[in-house]
């Protein structure tokens, strides 16, 4: 089992809660969502691997099992083009769970007009594979869900 | 093995609708489904993971590849997303 943690504070509030139906209807995959918190935040890498993938609004960190996450900050960020976002690491490091990766502005997101809850993904996971998803308060780094 | 060669027209790439999309209707078939970028080896078609570490751009020349009953059929399908501005 892979324990997924919360890559920013925030609050939980479930995949459904996304405002965009490839993640809200798990088309990416089952996991969770997270409503940041709107101040400057440092996002985390949410399991130990290899960060294969880094762009300056979503991240895949790969575990040792083969298992990817996929952090994606907001909803459509890709069309910031990376404006409000500073990369913390390298793409190709090898990241511990709750390990800085991408520091950004929630609130920035929110001006420029786009969501910045953040889905959390289990990719290539069957639709039962994940559970102990948590609602509520959360800070970076805290458990999100079990990944079976 | 059927092929298409095609560029990626889609301003986000094959990434959010457009890779969890092409995942879905390749995972379809009960064949092997491959995904190349330029030159570059082949990937799992049907792996989510796969297709987004690939990081296919917009402007990006892909091959897909697969092989069986109905190959071309779903190759047409899979470039229609694929190559979807």
């Amino acid at each position: 089992m892979t324990t997924v943690h919360s890559p920013v504070n925030g609050r939980a509030v479930g995949l459904p809660a996304v405002p965009d139906p490839v993640f809200s209807q798990a088309m990416v995959g089952p996991g969770a969502a997270v409503d940041p918190a709107r101040g400057p935040q440092v996002a985390v890498a949410p399991i130990t691997g290899r960060l294969v993938k880094l762009h300056p609004h979503a991240y895949i960190v790969v575990g040792d099992d083969g298992r990817g996450v996929l952090t994606h900050l907001g909803v459509d960020t890709v069309k910031l083009r990376g404006a409000g976002f500073e990369l913390l690491a390298v793409e190709g490091d090898l990241v511990t769970a709750g390990q800085p990766v991408v520091a950004w502005h929630p609130h920035a997101v929110d001006e420029e007009g786009y969501s910045p809850v953040c889905p959390v993904i289990a990719l290539d996971a069957g639709p039962e594979s994940v559970s102990g998803v948590v609602s509520g308060p959360v800070e970076a780094g805290d458990p999100l869900f079990d990944w079976h | 093995m059927p092929q298409r060669r095609l560029i990626v027209e889609a301003e986000v790439g094959l990434h959010a609708r457009p890779a969890a999309t092409f995942v879905q209707t390749a995972t379809r078939s009960p064949a092997e489904v491959t995904l190349a970028k330029g030159d570059g080896a082949p990937v799992n078609a049907k792996s989510i993971l796969s297709v987004l570490a690939l990081d296919v751009k917009k402007g990006d020349a892909i091959t897909i590849s697969t092989d069986g009953d109905g190959a071309e059929e779903l190759l047409d399908e899979l470039a229609s997303i694929a190559g979807a501005p």
